[in-house]
């Protein structure tokens, strides 16, 4: 019975803080890019703005709804609904505080004990792009068409080294229960996070992330320039928030892997360790996985207004000639060291090494692609004279 | 063969052709500006513009060039004529007459109706000089807006060429208009008392090169650089004149004659001109409609035109000439083809019968002398058949029935109750048919009444059309000589309303949009006599069927 | 070679070293200047209704109809506005002009501007010949409904005689009182309209409604 209830609220605290938080950080968004671009920000509701959330849901919520005349109803009312239900349901592995210290009446985890939790998380987020190809399809418009289409791509592709980056982690674990992979690196300490062992496979989890979440510089889905507002160009009030609701919460999601799987989660050394038996300490850990979460999402707001928006051909060359090697290689690497039973230190050394070799050969493939590609752009930059009477005489 | 060598170029003249330098350097594209001289009026040579340098070419090659600059308007271009329009000495010689033309002129260009079709522009924007040396004020002259009913006249903007004048000595013969006063004070103006309201007035605006003479009726309504041009004749009269009709936005401003020596020639008349204002009548029949309970309700076409398609169907199951139909003389050839073929497509035997044909009058010619009387030679005529196709109708009648019936007659046999339905076709915006020969109808099961005007016999409808005037239509009018012209479409049909072409095409359910080249194609292989509707001379002066 | 190619410069496109290729150092890089601006944040926001902007001379804000020296509106319904506006936002309708106007053929009976529909680019105003519609400085313009905002003739002139004694609004009236289709004589020397030959004798002298040449120096004015 205590197991429902506590079931019951701890679900009631997910699912009611979710939409307060994703507001307040679209407004820090907001606050954030207005500080970068030398402006004020959202500050007209309240003091500095902090009612402005307030407002925008109300907004939201009692705006026109617009539905298109031309738009397949079904599916354009059930795409915002999946995008977010699917964000949401992610959520239910993962555990957002210290589960082991939980007081009795809350339990940090909504399901608690999930041996598949990676791949679980894995298989509904993937699921969330049928939230936008089912928008853009249902919306009977070429660019939310196109957007969608960008996105199906874009999605299909990260995939591959999104898991091949966190296999590497559950094989070091031994398993894929987000909690005990959490335990595990509190039990080793500082160094026994996981970026110290495979600071590639972060890399690459933490990139490709990104790109699931359709957030900048990989949100080519909603590409204005090209495609009005993309996927969602036909959508508009709730079921627009809807979206955008989902996207947030897929933000949290990243953050909150990114900091359990490869920054020790609630661990801190000295503050927060497994060692930890005063009073309150659940509310520590709870606080330190917090701010690293916190710090997480901060990233991903600054990379969002510092990074101009990849073209769509080098999105698709980042993953499949770079990234998919790189995470198959580590996937290899992780494997070796773990049937010889290397050292961690091998690891690293490996993991650096393969980034710098993987390096190198990419600057050789570029250079000699850009020759391969234009063979008389260096003959025309050393004898310009030649060139532009030669253009001028094709010219006709 | 002539050749006329202009600005070193050589010009072939014809035998028989007598032609001025003007027209024989514009034989090759080349414009020799002038103000005075127009095609269909004398030459009085005084307006200097045409100003150009003439030689003679003797038989040994030499060339003797005139030492003075002679009118261009006045010379007769013969064999060895040597006519130079590009030298300096002419150039400088229109220069100087521009700016002397210019003088008095108040270059109100902004507020005058001529701007943009205005010669004094285009010549002084081509050969002027772009800026006067006048330092004494202009002349003011008074306007006078009672020169006639549809004419006024903006005194100072005029540059004295006399073509008004002219015109109304040489083709209306009425001389209402003269030249008062001498020197820089000349003016044009009336004899006291006695406006310039001859039927042919209008004309004088068209005729006049600046904005001196405006027409009342289109005075300020629009500029005419916004007006958009559709060729087109006007169906007033069997005369069937040329014109050019002026639309912007949907609404016709103006009609002007197109110059057509098949047809009227240069001018066209009064009621012409200004006879297309019922196009824009509050009274026009907005939407089909069907009968039901007694009221006509609008309806879409789709259903209207399938309802039309039911009663026609029924009628013509019920024996043989149970349907009749009055084939309006305002129909274009193509129109009455269609429904014409339509009809006998449902039952070979139909009643088909040429609406009522107006007759006003007499034949008006001009000129007039004195006394009002016509004198040779004629120059223009208004005919007493007012309608535009009734030649054409005929021809496409007679392919379809042995013998074409008038209107009465048909008025005759629906009293008798013979027919079970009918389709009647007006286009007479001044009425076409009595209260009393409605009453025909009143027992006919089915009445199709296409027009666009309200008139008695809509009382009786049960099915109503709305339909277009002739400048929503295209098409093939024939004049009173067999001359076939085209009518083109100028602006869209008010409302719900749609032009007849289109309602026929859609009712013989034919696929795609209203396709004229195709179907005059098809009349002209199915009818001998309009055989030469395919030809394709049709769209500039038309083509003269016998 | 010619002169435009003499003018190409030609250049390499810069080679990637390892550190371009793998991105790092550049996104951290961007992160520097992104961050720096995010710790000594000074914004160059202007706080809107406290403040009020400084807008330049030629702003170009809501029109107005220009009276004559004798309150009459300055129009002429030439429609020379309609014709230049790339909006179609503006419509007349002329007339004859009252019979106690002598100096006028026409004016505008009605002459509505949807300032809805304009898009503020001040055509109106260059092709204006007597200078009747200019453009003000007032630019925060709010209406109930889309009828608020059609300008008719009389709101039009409103918003002269509201703004004719701001300093930024001057009358930018160019030509004569009326200017040039209404009041020929007093036109003031102006450039040429075409080319002048500089030998001319007439484009050198400077007399009202004569364009003076370029070719040579325009004598004084006559004042």
């Amino acid at each position: 019975m205590t197991e429902i209830l506590v079931t019951l609220l701890t679900v009631l605290v997910v699912v009611g803080a979710i939409p307060g938080v994703c507001n307040y950080l679209i407004l820090l968004e907001r606050k954030m890019a207005a500080w970068m671009q030398d402006r004020v920000g959202p500050n007209r509701v309240g003091p500095w703005g902090l009612l402005q959330p307030l407002a925008d849901g109300i907004k939201l919520l009692l705006k026109e709804e617009v539905i298109p005349g031309h738009v397949d109803r079904a599916l354009y009312i059930m795409a915002p609904m999946i995008s977010v239900f699917t964000t949401m349901l992610a959520l239910a592995v993962v555990p957002f505080g210290p589960v082991e210290d939980a007081p009795w009446w809350l339990r940090f985890i909504i399901a608690p004990n999930i041996d598949i939790g990676l791949v679980f998380i894995f298989a509904i987020t993937s699921l969330a792009v049928y939230g936008i190809i089912l928008g853009g399809w249902a919306s009977n418009s070429k660019y939310s068409a196109l957007g969608a289409l960008r996105a199906s791509a874009q999605v299909v592709s990260y995939e591959i080294p999104l898991g091949m980056s966190v296999l590497g982690i559950a094989l070091m674990s031994g398993t894929l229960n987000l909690e005990q992979i959490q335990s595990q690196q509190a039990a080793a300490g500082l160094l026994g996070w996981n970026i110290w062992i495979q600071p590639l496979a972060c890399l690459i989890f933490f990139t490709s992330s990104l790109a699931e979440a359709n957030r900048l510089p990989f949100d080519l889905a909603e590409c204005e320039q090209e495609l009005v507002g993309g996927w969602h160009t036909e959508y508009s009030a709730l079921k627009w928030a809807l979206f955008f609701l989902g996207e947030y919460t897929h933000v949290i999601t990243i953050s909150f892997l990114t900091s359990i799987l490869f920054f020790g989660g609630w661990h801190f050394p000295g503050i927060a360790t497994a060692e930890s038996t005063y009073m309150f300490a659940w509310l520590v850990k709870l606080m330190v996985l917090m701010t690293k979460v916190f710090m997480c999402i901060i990233l991903i707001m600054l990379l969002r207004w510092t990074i101009p928006r990849f073209r769509f051909d080098q999105l698709m060359e980042l993953a499949w000639k770079i990234m998919i090697p790189l995470s198959l290689f580590n996937v290899v690497l992780v494997m070796i060291c773990r049937h010889f039973e290397l050292s961690n230190v091998w690891l690293l050394t490996g993991s650096v090494t393969m980034f710098c070799v993987w390096g190198i050969v990419s600057t050789n493939m570029r250079r000699s692609e850009l020759q391969a590609k234009s063979p008389g752009y260096r003959m025309a930059a050393a004898a310009p004279v030649a060139a532009t009477s030669a253009a001028s005489g094709g010219h006709h | 063969m002539a050749t006329v060598i202009v600005n070193n170029t050589p010009v072939e003249i014809g035998a028989d052709e007598r032609l001025n330098c003007i027209q024989a350097a514009a034989k090759i594209g080349v414009e020799i500006p002038a103000y005075c001289w127009h095609p269909a009026l004398s030459v009085v040579a005084s307006c200097r513009m045409c100003l150009v340098e003439v030689g003679d070419k003797k038989p040994d090659g030499t060339v003797q060039m005139q030492p003075k600059l002679v009118p261009g308007c006045q010379t007769p271009a013969k064999d060895g004529t040597v006519i130079i329009s590009d030298s300096p000495k002419v150039q400088e010689a229109r220069k100087a007459t521009l700016e002397y033309l210019l003088l008095n002129h108040p270059l109100d260009c902004p507020t005058c109706d001529q701007a943009g079709e205005c010669f004094l522009q285009d010549f002084s924007y081509r050969y002027g000089r772009g800026y006067s040396r006048l330092q004494e004020p202009k002349n003011e002259k008074p306007d006078k807006d009672h020169i006639g009913d549809q004419i006024t006249l903006f005194t100072d903007r005029c540059i004295m060429c006399t073509r008004c004048v002219r015109f109304t000595r040489e083709i209306s013969g009425t001389s209402e208009l003269q030249v008062v006063s001498r020197g820089s004070h000349e003016e044009i103006d009336i004899f006291p008392g006695h406006p310039c309201d001859n039927k042919l007035a209008g004309n004088v605006v068209d005729i006049c090169p600046v904005g001196a003479l405006c027409s009342k009726d289109f005075l300020y309504k629009q500029r005419v650089w916004w007006l958009k041009t559709a060729t087109s004749v006007c169906p007033n009269c069997s005369t069937g004149c040329s014109v050019h009709v002026d639309q912007n936005e949907d609404h016709v401003y103006r009609l002007q004659p197109r110059p057509n020596p098949l047809a009227q020639g240069h001018f066209m008349c009064d009621d012409g001109r200004f006879g297309w204002k019922y196009t824009h009548s509050e009274q026009r029949l907005g939407s089909p409609g069907l009968r039901a309970s007694g009221q006509i309700v609008s309806k879409d076409w789709d259903s209207v035109l399938q309802s039309v398609r039911g009663a026609l169907k029924k009628a013509a199951e019920s024996g043989a000439n149970r349907i009749g139909a009055m084939i309006s003389p305002w129909m274009t050839v193509e129109e009455a083809w269609l429904l014409c073929s339509y009809l006998t497509g449902l039952s070979p035997k139909v009643t088909l019968a040429m609406g009522p044909v107006r007759i006003v009058g007499e034949d008006d010619h001009y000129p007039k002398d004195v006394k009002g009387r016509a004198v040779e030679p004629v120059t223009f005529t208004i005919r007493a058949e007012k309608c535009p196709n009734r030649a054409g109708v005929e021809l496409v009648l007679k392919h379809f029935v042995k013998e074409v019936i008038p209107a009465e007659e048909l008025l005759r046999l629906a009293a008798s109750g013979q027919f079970k339905a009918v389709w009647l076709v007006g286009g007479d915006p001044d009425g076409w048919i009595s209260e009393l020969q409605a009453e025909a109808f009143s027992t006919t099961d089915t009445v199709i009444v296409q027009d666009f005007l309200p008139s008695p016999v809509i009382r009786h409808a049960t099915h109503l059309l709305a339909s277009g005037t002739f400048v929503e239509r295209e098409g093939v009018f024939v004049n009173h000589r067999g001359l076939a012209q085209l009518i083109q479409k100028a602006v869209r049909s008010p409302d719900d309303a749609r032009p007849d072409h289109r309602i026929l095409w859609d009712l013989a359910e034919r696929r795609g949009l209203f396709n004229g080249d195709a179907l005059r194609k098809e009349i002209s292989e199915a009818v001998p006599s309009l055989a030469l509707l395919a030809n394709s001379s049709l769209a500039e002066n038309g083509v003269i069927l016998r | 070679m010619s002169e435009s190619s003499k003018q190409v410069k030609w250049v390499e496109e810069p080679e990637l070293g390892f550190w371009e290729a793998t991105f790092v150092p550049a996104i951290i890089q961007g992160l520097k200047t992104t961050l720096n601006h995010v710790i000594s944040h000074k914004a160059v926001t202007e706080e809107y209704p406290e403040v009020k902007p400084d807008l330049p001379l030629h702003y170009r804000g809501v029109h107005r109809l220009n009276r004559d020296e004798k309150d009459r509106v300055k129009c002429v319904a030439c429609m020379l506005c309609a014709t230049a506006c790339p909006a179609r936002c503006i419509t007349i309708e002329a007339a004859p002009a009252p019979k106690d106007w002598p100096d006028r053929d026409k004016f505008p009976k009605s002459f509505v501007l949807d300032e809805l529909r304009c898009i503020y680019c001040g055509m109106c105003e260059e092709a204006c010949p007597v200078d009747a519609i200019e453009l003000t400085h007032i630019y925060d313009l709010t209406g109930e409904n889309r009828d608020d905002l059609m300008y008719d003739r009389e709101k039009l002139l409103g918003v002269y005689d509201e703004t004719k004694d701001n300093p930024r609004d001057p009358v930018r009236t160019k030509r004569g009182k009326l200017g040039a289709a209404a009041d020929f004589q007093g036109l003031p020397t102006l450039g040429p309209a075409t080319d002048v030959a500089g030998n001319d004798r007439s484009a050198r002298t400077g007399t009202s409604g004569v364009i003076a040449g370029s070719g040579a120096p325009a004598k004084e004015n006559r004042s």
